[in-house]
């Protein structure tokens, strides 16, 4: 094959792949060879053995056309002309489209000041807790706690198990394994003294929680995260983000043995963010380099957001739809849900609503208790 | 295979031979599938021939088809092999008396007398010739099993404890179909190659009708067509896929009708709507405007 006609099928690779085809070197290098064999093919017949080699989902076999006429129109393709194309779309580095802002996020200082405590201090006995229930976040003692953390235990319990279909072995009840109980048997000179039986397998719930830290959630911020601290303390199958125009993964910090500890370290680390919200942006972030590994059809993702969004309701919906068609479970909390004249009429949430499966209330603590009901097991 | 089929003017050609339209992407995916040994993965809405499409190559090929049926608890014993067990106790009681040395018994007893060979393991078995394993709505199993899959088409092999390891002696042709109800992992797809097979447009769906049921009449077959596209257009929960019109013109003609009025469309709709929902929407919208707006277009 002709010099040329190598290079710019490796630098059309390079562009589909930046334009968020997902092909590697060796799908390059098949086209390279593909492209060989079919060299006096038309350039139909060309393009279609390049999309069936270089796409792996209904989305990308869509965006390839336009990526190939894009491409091929161009006489001379070399990146820097590309660029100026309008058919580029995504190149830009997210990083590029973030205006830096100066604001200081608050949400984690909120923790050290007890406030509307004059409120709260009248509450005792058994009315206390169903009132503390009920008491919004927003003007919570922090000194109150100890039920937020019996109620994402309960919840943990709650969305621990699932019963899958396949079946693994297993003491007592269900069918017999025969496998097993031929091995068994073996040691009873082949006589049959031990059954071994399977029935269905239990699997754990993956659990990944999406925190909005931007400015709009500040009074809340700071409980959610204690949940994602409590549910992510009892167990490993939870995976905990922080988000406001970046999003960062947490699961580890929030597993540092004292809270206080670990809030103080998330402190630091976002001061200095800007306090907007960029919710389509950091699900794409997360759909870049997380989604493959956390999401599964066992999967349920909880995000805690209020939906007010600086980007593109676009963004945010398409980036949902992707989570969405992976795993088990949407769920999105909102705390202003709590509030009677609150309606989801924000640009983002209403573009985000079709590939949400349970829109709730997280204002409250019974509020949270109230999801218990979607986290059973099952799918 | 790069022998038998030197261009995908041959594939089309021979596809179209034994009754399956291949447009000229999905003949060049097939092509690519026989030359760079890659499997196939194949999606699209339901009942637009994605699983004919294997059963097609198979009989291009002239060749076995093997055929694994994906469904969530989907395990490795019926997908690659489980012993005779009830067999193999049956075995062991016979040769109580005799003066065999525990070896041979044992051997006999996990001998391929005693092995079911589930679809995975027989396609690596072929000995002639390369058969095509078709794995059909690999999206319902589970993430375990796909992961199994993965490591069977790198390696062609697989492992049985009492009996070794099995190599396959003629690689399988491999074509995955999905109805993309979840998302496949990333690794399996980035093995595969990949086709997206959509409702075909109504030159194509006609095609597809008269090979297959070369008896048709003319007219009929495009009144069947057209009023299966209105239908489509409907946005209804299971629109009508190339199966379905393929089974309405099929009833037509039994039922020895020689046109698609109002009185045999309704007697046939349940061969194109299968949910009571469309059923509703579609009478509410009036069968004869239907009718009458398809036959127009």
């Amino acid at each position: 094959m002709s010099r040329p006609r190598t290079k710019s099928i490796v630098e059309f690779c390079r562009f589909a792949r930046a334009n968020g085809v997902s092909a590697g070197t060796k799908e390059t290098i098949d086209c390279l060879q593909v492209a060989e064999a079919i060299a006096d093919a038309d350039r139909d017949t060309f393009r279609f053995a390049l999309r069936a080699i270089l796409t792996s989902s209904a989305d990308e076999w869509v965006l390839f056309d336009d990526l190939f006429t894009a491409f091929w129109a161009n006489p001379d393709p070399t990146s820097e002309s590309l660029s100026k194309n309008p058919a580029r779309r995504r190149l830009a580095p997210p990083s590029l489209r973030h205006e830096s802002g100066s604001r200081m996020v608050t949400a984690f200082g909120n923790g050290s000041e007890p406030e509307g405590e004059g409120e709260q201090k009248r509450f005792s006995g058994a009315s206390a807790v169903e009132r503390l229930r009920k008491v919004d976040f927003s003007q919570m003692p922090q000194t109150d706690l100890a039920e937020l953390e019996r109620i994402a235990l309960r919840l943990l319990r709650r969305m621990s198990y699932r019963v899958a279909r396949r079946l693994r072995a297993r003491k007592r009840r269900g069918s017999i394994d025969l496998r097993r109980t031929i091995r068994r048997s073996i040691c009873r000179g082949g006589e049959f003294l031990d059954l071994c039986y399977k029935g269905p397998k239990k699997e754990r719930a993956k659990v990944v929680i999406l925190l909005d830290v931007s400015d709009s959630m500040n009074p809340y911020s700071f409980f959610l995260l204690k949940l994602a601290y409590v549910l992510g303390k009892y167990s490993r199958e939870v995976k905990s983000f922080i988000f406001s125009t970046i999003l960062v993964e947490v699961s580890n910090l929030l597993r540092t043995p004292r809270m206080s500890d670990a809030l103080r370290t998330l402190a630091q680390m976002t001061a200095g963010w800007s306090g907007g919200t960029r919710i389509g942006e950091s699900l794409r972030d997360f759909n870049a380099h997380h989604a493959a590994a956390l999401l599964s059809r066992h999967t349920v993702v909880i995000v805690l957001s209020d939906g007010w969004d600086t980007g593109a309701p676009e963004e945010l919906a398409a980036e949902l739809k992707k989570i969405r068609r992976r795993v088990a479970k949407v769920i999105w909390l909102n705390p202003l849900l709590g509030l009677e004249e609150y309606r989801p009429v924000t640009r983002g949430i209403s573009a985000a609503l079709p590939f949400i499966d349970v829109f709730a209330p997280a204002h409250n603590l019974q509020s949270l208790l109230a999801l218990e009901e979607h986290l059973r097991p099952g799918r | 295979m790069a022998r038998q089929f030197r261009d995908i003017e041959d594939v089309i050609e021979r596809l179209g031979r034994l009754g399956y339209v291949a447009d000229r992407a999905l003949a060049t995916a097939i092509y690519l599938l026989l030359n760079l040994g890659k499997p196939l993965l194949i999606e699209g809405p339901a009942g637009v021939g994605k699983t004919e499409a294997a059963k097609a190559l198979a009989a291009m090929l002239e060749t076995e088809l093997i055929r694994l049926q994906c469904y969530e608890g989907l395990d490795l014993n019926s997908a690659v092999y489980e012993w005779n067990y009830q067999k193999q106790l049956l075995a062991i009681k016979i040769q109580e008396g005799s003066d065999k040395t525990v070896e041979e018994k044992e051997n006999y007893v996990f001998g391929s007398n005693f092995l079911l060979k589930r679809p995975l393991l027989q396609s690596i078995l072929s000995e002639e010739r390369a058969p095509v394993l078709l794995v059909d709505e690999i999206d319902r199993a589970d993430e375990a099993f796909e992961a199994f899959l993965l490591e069977l088409l790198a390696e062609f092999q697989i492992t049985i404890p009492e009996l070794g390891t099995i190599q396959a002696k003629r690689v399988p042709h491999v074509i995955l179909t999905s109805n993309s109800s979840r998302e496949l992992s990333d690794a399996l797809k980035r093995r595969c190659l990949y086709h997206w097979i959509d409702y075909p447009d109504l030159a194509k769906e006609l095609e597809i009708v008269r090979v297959r049921l070369p008896e048709i009449d003319g007219d009929l077959s495009s009144e069947v067509v057209r009023f299966v596209h209105t239908i489509r257009d409907l946005n209804l929960s299971k629109p009508p896929g190339v199966s379905e019109t393929i089974d309405l013109s099929r009833s037509l003609i039994l039922l020895e009708k020689t046109k698609l009025d109002q009185e045999a469309a309704e007697e046939t709709l349940g061969c194109i709507l299968k949910s009571a929902d469309d059923l509703t929407k579609v009478r509410s919208e009036g069968l004869s405007r239907l009718l009458s707006r398809s036959g127009g277009s």
